[in-house]
């Protein structure tokens, strides 16, 4: 290969490290994947044959939680198809299972990180997925090496 | 919302270092976004603060451990200490961010580090207070 392009030796990036606003939404997605695997945790010890739907949904979205904020941190070319499928599945996790406990709530005895469409917590949970798509989009290498 | 919370007469050794916490962090997290709307990043005086904070969270284990060895009667154990370990994660985690992200989004992240630790805080004594 020809173009490829090799940094001279006595250049020095002296530019400070920075990632930007990503960052931000990658912390954001660490606590929800540390509240939502404490509170998995949590319920599973204390009590896991009280509500087993709900307990086993809390259980799924941390894993999820989990998967998102390592891909998003990541941020590679595979990385970033896990990004974006997880961040989906959040997404349409959060939109069920707030429309879900909103009409049935029979069938969530315990509240889960989706109930009332994250009501518990602020509703970060629904703007936390839009915000990463948005973030996956405007990241995406080829949008920006489009133009 | 009480400032110090009583129960009788008694003074609760794990909400006033509870109370403690939320004080120092409304401070941390209101320094932080002065600096991000400076546009700095966070600086190594916050990040002292966030290892007094730290020392705090520590202290409040210690206090709790000794009130419950007292007969302190809590309602939800493993939720209480659910909470205080989890809480212990989130300024290391910051300062990481501190040192690795050198704009003004470490401020931002500081700031709601400091801001969720305020609300976990809030959830502990609430925890503590039932029985």
């Amino acid at each position: 290969m020809d173009d490829v392009v090799t940094a001279p030796e006595d250049v020095e990036d002296t530019r400070r490290p920075a990632y930007g606003a990503g960052r931000v939404l990658i912390f954001v997605y660490g606590v929800f994947a540390l509240a939502a695997t404490a509170r998995a945790t949590v319920q599973l010890i204390r009590d896991a044959s009280e509500a087993t739907f709900a307990y086993s949904l809390s259980a799924l979205s941390a894993v999820v939680y989990i998967l998102a904020t390592v891909a998003l941190a990541h941020n590679g070319r595979r990385m970033r198809r896990v990004g974006w499928i997880t961040v989906s599945f959040e997404l349409i996790g959060v939109l069920t299972i707030g429309t879900l406990s909103m009409l049935h709530p029979e069938y969530f005895p315990r509240d889960t990180v989706w109930s009332h469409f994250g009501q518990g917590y602020g509703y970060v949970p629904l703007v936390l997925p839009i915000l990463g798509l948005i973030w996956m989009w405007r990241s995406s290498p080829a949008r920006i090496a489009a133009g | 919302m009480r400032v110090v919370a009583r129960v009788g007469t008694t003074l609760h050794g794990v909400s006033v270092v509870s109370w403690i916490i939320v004080g120092c962090c409304l401070v941390l997290a209101v320094w932080a976004v002065v600096l991000a709307v400076r546009n700095t990043s966070v600086t190594f005086n916050q990040l002292i603060g966030a290892a007094v904070i730290e020392v705090a969270l520590v202290a409040q284990m210690v206090v709790a451990g000794i009130s419950l060895a007292g007969g302190h009667d809590l309602g939800d154990p493993v939720t209480f200490w659910g909470y205080l370990i989890t809480a212990l994660v989130m300024m290391p985690v910051a300062a990481v961010v501190a040192f690795t992200e050198r704009s003004r989004w470490s401020s931002v992240v500081l700031a709601v580090a400091a801001v969720v630790l305020m609300v976990m805080q809030m959830r502990v004594n609430q925890v503590w207070m039932t029985s």
